[in-house]
């Protein structure tokens, strides 16, 4: 049905790094992100491991090419270093040229200034006051922050569905372009470590106090990242016109809901499962296609557990090399599935399994184990996962073109 | 592009007596505190009590409106399920964002944390139909609910026989607190029913869940279809002429095909000329605004859709609702929707008498 | 505090705290399961019962699944609290 869709640039900032090159490096060397936060105000900071961009607001807005960074959020900050990437990676100076939109995803917008002003804003005494940081806590404003410095202005809207919120981001995206909407769409997400998040996390007991240890054993939860990634797609007939590089093409997508618990995934996976078949099923392929899978893998108990079994339901005894990348960057919530995409897209362009750092021992509920090192291989097609709260389950289909 | 999309059954809660309630016949709420608050049912009998105890009311409404849509339009598993909410559950993240304080970050109820998330209606919607379909959840300020319903009729073009569609959006103290430092409400307290005859900086808040079922086949009591849309960012007042006259052409109408213009007009003096500008666009055509009903919040525009298509499907207006000396139109075929959010967030709706 | 009045003030934390509206401290037996059949409740709610131990009583649990055993009933939360309280 449809355009192809093809990816034509992709950018990003991380904990292990300021761009896509330095987060490859890192991931080559096997380099975690995870340490103490510099930044956030939390009884937690020397207890629970981060991955922080190490750069200041200040700073991130230097690098965005800002005078300042009066008025912008953290989370606008990460988004434009990231956006701006991707523009110049896919050669678009200008990207009103052609009808071009952004979709964008945050699970908490500005919440880091939000929570640093709060009990300012609501005091009573002060209402009616002008201040400019009463806006930033709206999901949408960073969007269009985001949107009017980058100058794209044909369609932007926000997508918020937890850890999966940038692969919906990407889908959307992709939908648009092939039913005729936009024949370019930068999609991905951005967010920034809050007090309000760790604190989320951590009271639901699934954050762990050490390095996390996807799909081990002794595995004992997630740890926060940050960090913004876009990747430009763009249909098959502009790549064509304009004579774009195609770094890789999404062919298959699936958003499922699991309709099992606010927060847990089934104990067998069932979302997963359904979400990964019909992104395979879509890209025209079979599972013995996939080459890589980079899992959702959050390390928390439940996810790996479920994702596992999903995995070994749908690829019997041949489950492929797989790794979860959330030691390096943490879990960056509404930026993970864009984070991960650009990996399927250096997975591919690099032709390696990137390694599923801090395992040890094999889950006992599970047959399979993860690639615990940097494996070449012929990649053609990987599967990334993005799994969340409301059981918004989310698979994508990333293929060599 | 045209889109074939019919409203099958739609449910409203808002500051009006709309739920499960004859329209036609109930008295008009007011307030003169510059906050339109949802009248809210019992809630006992639509969520099992279990799942109530722990919800706020933002959850609450979306919940209910979302499950008495499903269960009027007959269809108890639709192909997706996607909504539109400017602030999701403002009740949880306020209290969460209070209790990191209160208690030091220790000892933290994970339960406001878990719904505040924007997604958290749909995960219920989701969760209580145990629906596996497609969901998602759009939180783009004054186009959260255009957003949704943008990606509801790619699902129908898509193959999608019936996609539930759903704006909401709560309005608590702080969040007015909040928003006052943005200009955004009036200084001066004024009564609701006169809220555009108070032409001054800022509007009055407001809060609703509206639900749609909608369907890519006219079934058989369809309330009206959904026949396109179109979204602005910023525009100039050439571009809104522009557009306007552009979406117009689209569809094949001249400004005198149109019965009625249901707008977004709130008596807030800084952006009413857009509002004036499209009236003047539309010669002679009657115009009625929704916002002294609802109050202005992100998804407004949903209630304002669902208003205008009870209007269509009855052939009538609720009339008790609006000022003396409100022109209405002897047909309701043709109902154009504007709506701006704050100057910045433009929507056009169009919306037909299903044939 | 003897053990039947601390049970009684733990039934009465429960309710309030899992906002139990038509639930009343004697329709909660001692040594009923908390979790799925008896007061039907879920691992969110286990998670908002180990908040209650702490502000309430200042115990801290820190392993949902350790949390899972001094939750199962009543009984076992106000035998865990007063074993707590002696040690």
């Amino acid at each position: 049905m449809g355009e192809r869709v093809f990816i034509t640039g992709v950018g990003m900032i991380t904990a292990i790094g300021d761009d896509v090159q330095q987060n490859l490096e890192h991931l080559l060397t096997a380099r975690s992100g995870l340490g103490v936060t510099d930044y956030v105000d939390t009884i937690h900071r020397n207890i629970l491991p981060v991955a922080e961009v190490k750069h200041s607001d200040v700073e991130l807005a230097a690098m965005a090419g800002l005078p300042d960074n009066k008025g912008y959020s953290r989370t606008t900050l990460l988004g434009l270093v990231a956006i701006q990437e991707a523009l110049r990676n896919a050669g678009i100076a200008d990207p009103q040229e052609v009808p071009t939109g952004l979709v964008n995803a945050t699970t908490v917008g500005g919440m880091v200034e939000t929570e640093r002003h709060y009990f300012t804003l609501t005091d009573p005494a002060r209402e009616g006051e002008m201040m400019p940081v009463a806006d930033l806590l709206d999901c949408g404003d960073c969007s269009q922050r985001i949107a009017d410095t980058v100058h794209i202005d044909e369609f932007v809207t926000t997508i918020s569905t937890a850890c999966s919120s940038s692969a919906n981001a990407l889908m959307l995206g992709a939908r648009m372009i092939k039913q005729g909407l936009l024949s370019r769409a930068v999609c991905g997400g951005t967010e920034a470590l809050t007090r309000f998040t760790i604190n989320g996390f951590n009271s639901l007991k699934n954050t762990d106090r050490q390095p996390c240890r996807p799909f081990d054993q002794q595995r004992n939860g997630l740890n926060l990242g940050e960090g913004a990634a876009y990747l430009v797609l763009e249909s098959e007939s502009l790549v064509q016109q304009r004579g774009a590089t195609v770094l890789a093409e999404l062919t298959g997508y699936a958003n499922t809901n699991e309709a099992f618990h606010a927060t847990s995934p089934s104990p067998e996976g069932d979302g997963a499962l359904a979400a990964m078949g019909e992104a395979i099923e879509m890209g025209g392929l079979t599972p013995q296609d996939v080459q890589y899978i980079n899992v959702h893998g959050t390390a928390t108990l439940t996810n790996d557990a479920s994702e596992g079994k999903a995995l070994q339901r749908l690829f019997g005894k041949a489950v492929p090399p797989f790794s979860s990348t959330k030691p390096f960057t943490g879990h960056t919530l509404a930026a993970a599935g864009a984070v991960e995409a650009i990996f399927a897209v250096l997975a591919i362009r690099e032709q390696v399994i990137f390694p599923n750092l801090n395992f040890s021992e094999k889950m006992e509920e599970l047959d399979i184990i993860p690639q615990t090192t940097l494996r070449h291989a012929p990649i053609q097609h990987v599967l990334s996962n993005s799994f969340g709260f409301g059981g918004n389950n989310a698979s994508l289909v990333i293929s060599k073109f | 592009m045209k889109f074939q999309c019919y409203i099958q059954s739609s449910c409203a809660i808002s500051p009006q007596h709309t739920f499960q309630q004859d329209i036609f016949s109930e008295a008009l709420q007011t307030t003169d505190t510059n906050m339109l608050q949802a009248w809210q049912p019992s809630y006992a009998g639509l969520i099992p009590p279990n799942s109530l105890r722990r919800m706020s009311k933002a959850l609450k409404m979306g919940l209910a409106a979302a499950s008495q849509c499903l269960a009027e339009g007959g269809i108890a598993n639709p192909g997706a399920i996607i909504t539109g909410t400017g602030k999701g559950s403002l009740q949880d993240m306020e209290k969460f964002i209070k209790d990191i304080q209160t208690y030091h970050e220790t000892a933290l109820n994970p339960t406001q944390f878990i719904q505040s998330t924007f997604n958290a209606v749909n995960g219920l919607i989701a969760l209580q139909q145990q629906n596996t379909q497609y969901n998602n959840t759009f939180v783009h300020r004054g186009l959260s609910f255009e957003s949704a319903l943008l990606d509801a009729l790619l699902q129908l073009s898509a193959g999608k026989h019936h996609v539930l569609l759903g704006g909401f959006d709560e309005v608590t103290p702080d969040q007015f607190q909040i928003k006052s430092h943005s200009g955004w409400w009036k200084q001066e307290k004024i009564h609701s029913a006169a809220l555009l005859q108070h032409l001054s900086p800022g509007t009055i808040a407001g809060e609703g869940a509206v639900f749609f079922l909608l369907a890519n086949q006219p079934g058989d009591h369809p309330a009206a279809s959904i026949e396109g849309m179109k979204l602005l960012h910023k525009p100039s007042s050439h571009k809104l002429d522009t557009a306007l006259q552009q979406f117009l052409d689209e569809h094949a109408l001249q400004p005198g095909h149109i019965d009625l213009l249901m707008s977004g007009r709130n008596g807030d003096s800084n952006y009413q000329h857009f509002y004036d500008q499209v009236a003047q666009a539309l010669p002679g055509i009657p115009e009625v605004s929704f916002k002294p009903l609802c109050g202005e919040y992100d998804t407004a525009h949903a209630f304002g859709l669902w208003l205008a298509a009870q209007m269509i499907k009855a052939g009538k207006a609720p009339q008790q609702w609006f000022p003396a000396g409100t022109v209405f139109p002897k047909a309701y075929r043709t109902v154009l929707l504007y709506n701006q959010y704050y100057g910045e967030q433009h929507a056009f709706i169009l919306l037909k008498k299903a044939l | 505090m003897t053990i039947e009045a601390l049970k009684q003030q733990l039934k009465e934390q429960i309710i309030e705290a899992l906002n139990l509206q038509d639930t009343r401290p004697a329709d909660i037996d001692d040594n009923a399961p908390l979790f799925g059949e008896g007061l039907g409740l879920d691992s969110i709610d286990s998670l908002e019962l180990m908040v209650l131990l702490e502000r309430n009583y200042q115990i801290k649990v820190e392993d949902p699944r350790e949390g899972r055993k001094i939750l199962q009933s009543v009984q076992s939360m106000a035998e865990f609290i007063l074993a707590q309280q002696l040690a």
